[in-house]
């Protein structure tokens, strides 16, 4: 039914909209693309394999977000820390697709290339709810629940933090900062301690609504967000929540008007438009693709 | 088998050149293996379907693909590079979705039925598609896209069409690729749009990292080194993501240009040959 | 040398956002003149000459380049037409050696890029090579003609970029402080260079704060303060206009009193 497409689709929007966050804000804050994020992605998933045999599973949220975190700070030191002035930015976009392709080798001889089950969910996971007369898993709930209490947390940690307010600062012009006395360090690995905590979640809450982990999600689902954070403009995190949320019940709908096979060109078609022709996203300004300070 | 081998490493080549040579003017291609795909995929449709010789339908699936190329690279070649790349990786997953969509050209199950091409005709094009190389390495025109590639403002002032010049780059590339795809595919006899894929797209643009940005021979050095010694030793094969994802880190950090990083200039008043060769004095990008 | 206008700039604004940089600018640099631009810093002169060249675009006015409106044009379109400039700071093609800095302004190769790909042979054709070596040699650079430019001195890499410059054979040359950071020999030096440089440029407009050098040099003076025209005429009368000393003492008492 339609509804219970569109309710799945946000469901998926959700997901997309924390990785694409995730994404938007290192784009954002520090003007730099990193492609080691999909992979994080990844391996969110199989945090989720490893934890969930020993620890009960409110925990491997926890244990996501710390993965998540800790893999941001290792790829801002390995790929990010040497590359910093301007003409760098494609090196240190390349040595992070670097990182990613050890990772998912890594992951790959670990678990093999075939997707990895997780252990089934028990107790109020496992069960339904229904809404408007179609059955939902009490997941869906779960995973809409953490998107909005991080993405929620997020702003606020930005909006009225002194950290917060550091790293919009820095956002705004990184010269600027440093000259006030922000140490431009600490703040971009706070930004990708953060960023890559999110993708990681949002990995282990993708792996857990489709009951396993594959190690190729990184290229499929991990792409799409920055599609996504292309059409909702460059570092604009509202951009990025609303355009996940647009895209995940677009392709909902697509499979409801059995075009389902095109649904992966979506999100694509869609970016490739929106970067041509209204190159800062839909929120975006065209601040964000002026030279930075 | 070792002709096998030396054919997929021909492969590589022309692929690693194509994005050579839209790099020369700036801009960093992901879209190789759309491109690729869509020079395989229109040779196989005018020889498989309606039954063109092979060499014209070579040269026809060329030019298609260079002028799609051109067409998309027209407004995406204004971005900046990161994003470009961002452009360039998803159009490879467009077309690749699109071909599997694609019922008259077999869909996801792939396309069958190309025959005809084997180690000679591959050492063929890589010898036809160096020699134009080095002719434009040494032409005045490589002066022209050294200098949009340095310093595209300070260039279009003084009166290159740098807009130009990058879409000749792009398409050029594109042709380049295309080339390789029909190769490849007349070999395999049989392709899937899932071969083309980013990941290939990735891996051929860290050739031309790993071999060297500045002049043609690093992107052959980079193929072959990736293409041939995994297959002389195990262990690289067996992990050859991880070895390929740590030489270019190392390579970057210490050797951002790749291993080969001389320059081959394209005038000089004093005659000899051991002045052609500039190793260059700074680390830029 | 006709009668023409070669540069026409009327009523020229120019907006950043908030700021105005530019105000109601009219200017003229006719046939065969060398026009001195001062001003104290930030006064809009290298914004004038970035709109002239294309780098800018104007927010209001217009701008007229041997009869034809520029003021919209695209930076490679004005560069064909005869406009050249250097730059403030330096913007060399270092990776290129000089006699390649120099050779890739050259007209056939720069603007037909099919003829640039079979300029015959490697010396892409005498005639560009023999105007070439021509030009570093009018600027004294010839000697380092196969030395990578990143490997020159700032003087030479001063000439280098008006060497570049001239190669495009252009009918207006606009030099941006040329003679900044330069010693009172190299400063001589480059009088001297820039009087032979006229011979074969029809209008040059010329921004510097060696006052020296642009008495020494310039038919006209026209003086800018806060993105206006402050005072036009010839170099003694504009440096001796109270607005212009005020412009410049004004900045001249606060650095005294830090």
């Amino acid at each position: 039914m339609l509804t219970g497409q569109i309710v799945n689709g946000f469901v998926s929007g959700m997901m997309y909209a924390l990785v694409a966050i995730g994404f938007t804000l290192v784009v954002g804050v520090l003007d730099k693309l990193n492609f080691t994020h999909p992979e994080v992605l990844m391996f969110g998933g199989f945090v989720g394999v490893i934890s969930l045999n020993v620890l009960p599973l409110p925990w491997a949220f926890v244990a996501a977000i710390a993965v998540g975190g800790a893999m941001g700070l290792i790829t801002e030191f390995i790929a990010f820390r040497r590359f910093q002035g301007s003409d760098a930015k494609i090196t240190a976009a390349l040595a992070s697709m670097a990182v990613g392709l050890i990772v998912t080798d890594l992951v790959q001889k670990l678990w093999g290339t075939e997707a990895v089950t997780l252990p089934p969910l028990t107790g109020w996971m496992a069960q339904r709810f229904s809404l408007a007369g179609v059955e939902f898993p009490n997941l869906q709930i779960v995973i809409v629940g953490i998107t909005l209490g991080l993405a929620g947390g997020l702003h606020l940690f930005l909006e009225r933090s002194k950290a917060g307010r550091q790293i919009r600062a820095v956002a705004e012009s990184s010269v600027s900062a440093s000259l006030l006395g922000i140490d431009v360090r600490r703040v971009t690995q706070a930004v990708f301690l953060i960023s890559s905590a999110l993708a990681a979640e949002a990995g282990l809450l993708l792996a857990l609504r489709t009951g396993a982990a594959s190690s190729d999600i990184g290229l499929t689902f991990g792409l799409k967000a920055f599609a996504i954070m292309a059409i909702g403009g460059l570092g604009d995190l509202r951009g990025a929540a609303v355009g996940g949320v647009i895209i995940g019940i677009l392709e909902a709908l697509m499979f409801y008007f059995g075009l389902g096979r095109l649904s992966e060109l979506t999100v694509w078609a869609a970016m490739i438009l929106v970067l041509m022709y209204r190159p800062a996203g839909i929120f975006g300004s065209t601040h964000v693709l002026e030279q930075r300070a | 088998m070792i002709s096998d081998q030396l054919f997929f490493t021909g492969i590589n080549i022309l692929l690693a050149w194509s994005v050579y040579v839209s790099l020369i003017t700036g801009r960093l291609s992901f879209a190789q293996g759309a491109v690729m795909a869509i020079g395989c995929y229109s040779s196989g449709v005018l020889t498989v379907r309606f039954g063109w010789p092979r060499l014209p339908a070579c040269v026809a699936a060329a030019v298609v693909t260079a002028i799609v190329a051109a067409i998309l690279g027209y407004p995406a070649l204004r971005l900046r590079g990161v994003y470009l790349i961002l452009v360039t990786l998803g159009i490879t997953f467009c077309v690749r979705v699109t071909f599997e969509n694609v019922n008259y050209i077999g869909g996801v199950s792939g396309f069958g039925g190309m025959a005809g091409s084997d180690l000679s005709t591959v050492v063929v094009a890589v010898v036809v598609v160096g020699s134009i190389l080095l002719w434009l390495s040494l032409s005045p025109l490589q002066r022209s896209c050294d200098a949009v590639r340095e310093d595209d403002r300070v260039a279009s002032s003084l009166g290159i069409n740098v807009t130009l010049i990058r879409i000749m780059g792009f398409s050029a590339g594109a042709a380049i690729a295309a080339v390789a795809g029909v190769l490849y595919g007349h070999y395999m006899n049989f392709v899937r749009p899932e071969s083309f894929d980013v990941l290939l797209s990735i891996y051929v643009v860290l050739y031309v990292v790993l071999g060297g940005v500045n002049n043609m021979f690093g992107a052959l050095l980079g193929a072959v080194v990736m293409t041939l010694l995994p297959e002389y030793f195990r262990i690289l094969s067996e992990w050859r993501p991880t070895v390929f994802g740590l030489s270019i880190l190392i390579l970057l950090l210490f050797r951002p240009m790749g291993l080969l990083t001389f320059r081959l200039v394209t005038a000089r008043v004093r005659k000899g040959p051991m002045a052609a060769l500039k190793p260059l004095a700074d680390r830029v990008q | 040398m006709t009668d023409q206008t070669t540069l026409e700039v009327r009523n020229l604004r120019k907006d950043f956002g908030g700021l105005r940089a530019i105000e109601n600018l009219n200017l003229d640099v006719r046939d065969g003149e060398l026009v001195g631009l001062i001003g104290p810093n930030g006064a809009g002169k290298t914004a004038l000459i970035n709109m002239i060249t294309g780098f800018y675009r104007a927010t209001a006015g217009s701008i007229l380049f041997l009869g034809k409106d520029i003021t919209a044009a695209d930076m490679h379109e004005i560069g064909r037409l005869g406009v050249a400039r250097t730059f403030q700071n330096i913007r060399l093609f270092r990776r290129m050696t000089v006699l390649e800095n120099v050779l890739v302004a050259h007209k056939p190769f720069a603007t037909h890029p099919i003829r640039a790909l079979f300029g015959s042979g490697f010396n892409s054709g005498r005639p560009a090579f023999n105007e070439a070596m021509r030009l570093l040699e009018m600027l004294q650079i010839a000697d380092k003609a196969d030395q990578l430019a990143s490997s020159l001195s700032f003087g030479d890499a001063r000439r280098l970029e008006i060497a570049r410059a001239m190669a495009v054979r252009p009918r207006l040359l606009l030099l941006d402080e040329p003679a900044a950071g330069m010693n009172e020999s190299e400063t001589k030096q480059l009088v001297d260079d820039i009087r032979l440089i006229r011979n074969q440029v029809s209008s040059i407009l010329l921004i510097e704060h060696d006052m020296d050098l642009i008495q020494q040099l310039s038919d006209r003076v026209v003086a800018m303060d806060y993105g206006r025209k402050i005072a036009e005429g010839i170099a003694s009368d504009v440096l001796r206009h109270p607005d212009v000393v005020r412009a410049y003492l004004g900045e001249d008492v606060e650095q005294v009193v830090r």
